[in-house]
């Protein structure tokens, strides 16, 4: 059985992605995205304008396409995130 | 040395849920996570509510002389904590929780008004075990899925929590006996098995950020 993630995991997810997973230097495009956090088109897009509007994400129009690179802010998020999961982790819940 | 112990009891209650409320608070203000604003407010509770009751302990202590702690007081700390233990059975998703009627919803808070203080004490006591076992044996299943050793501490501060309450009621049946001060050593080990491993959550170099708030 697939298992459930939180909006919170995907965020997550999408920005492991952009600091750890990058095909480039240029940042990471939708698709590429979408095939290495297992979404949706349309739920990526609105998470990703959210993730762009909140600073944690970097847009870039290149070659005709966007692509997407963490910010500095998007770290320290991803860095709370990960240590805040650890913390829920331990009351057995999922952040 | 029972008066010691609840003393202790209390004032280890008020400090371990300050803690983990804090910690929690800051996860929810650098992450917006609703699971992590459920323990905000289930810390909080749990720690106003040992506080309330530590404060009649010392109020009568030093003030009343009256030789036993006000049971509108005791009373209202419990009924703070049980909040608290709500909000931490609510955060592993109680979906019936409530009755679906509207009869029994209308009809459910009246046996609050019928009894008296020392009843209610007992009535919360006997919700705040049903919620600290359901929290307990949801923390241990989900040992299964993230094999934290975190979570067999935290399932055993609860459980112990739950056994303390359930103690702590059966005495009464034998007034006087060992039973209540066992029954308060046995919840002081689950806040300090409920504090160990939140006390070795890396939380270094996270601090406030206003705009992250608002995901």
């Amino acid at each position: 059985m697939a298992e459930y993630r939180t909006q919170m995991k995907i965020i997550g997810d999408i920005l492991s992605t952009t600091r750890d997973d990058l095909q480039d230097e240029d940042g990471a495009t939708v698709t590429y995205l979408i095939r290495k956090a297992n979404i949706s088109h349309s739920r990526i897009s609105t998470i990703l304008k959210t993730l762009v509007s909140q600073g944690l994400l970097e847009q870039a129009d290149t070659q005709g396409s966007n692509r997407y690179k963490i910010s500095q802010s998007g770290r320290e998020f991803l860095q709370a995130y990960h240590s805040f999961s650890k913390f829920a982790d331990n009351f057995g819940l999922n952040i | 040395m029972e008066f010691l112990l609840e003393n202790i009891l209390n004032l280890v209650g008020f400090l371990v849920g300050l803690a983990i409320g804090i910690m929690s608070f800051v996860g929810f203000r650098n992450t917006g996570s609703p699971t992590l604003f459920r323990l905000t407010i289930a810390f909080f509770s749990i720690s106003i509510g040992f506080f309330v009751i530590w404060s009649g302990y010392m109020l009568e202590d030093y003030v009343i002389k009256s030789g036993s702690i006000d049971r509108g007081i005791q009373t209202l700390g419990i009924v703070i904590q049980t909040v608290g233990y709500f909000f931490i059975a609510f955060s592993h998703s109680i979906k019936a929780f409530f009755p679906k009627s509207n009869y029994f919803r209308s009809i459910g808070i009246l046996p609050f008004f019928l009894v008296s203080t020392v009843q209610l004490e007992h009535i919360f006591r006997s919700i705040s075990f049903i919620l600290l076992v359901y929290g307990a044996i949801e923390t241990i299943l989900s040992y299964r899925d993230n094999k934290n050793k975190g979570a067999v501490s935290v399932a055993l501060g609860l459980g112990l929590l739950a056994f303390g309450e359930f103690l702590g009621w059966y005495s009464f049946v034998f007034p006087e006996s060992i039973l209540y001060s066992i029954s308060m050593t046995i919840k002081i080990a689950g806040l300090v098995a409920l504090f160990i491993p939140v006390s070795k959550v890396p939380l270094k170099r996270i601090k406030f950020d206003d705009d992250l708030d608002k995901i």
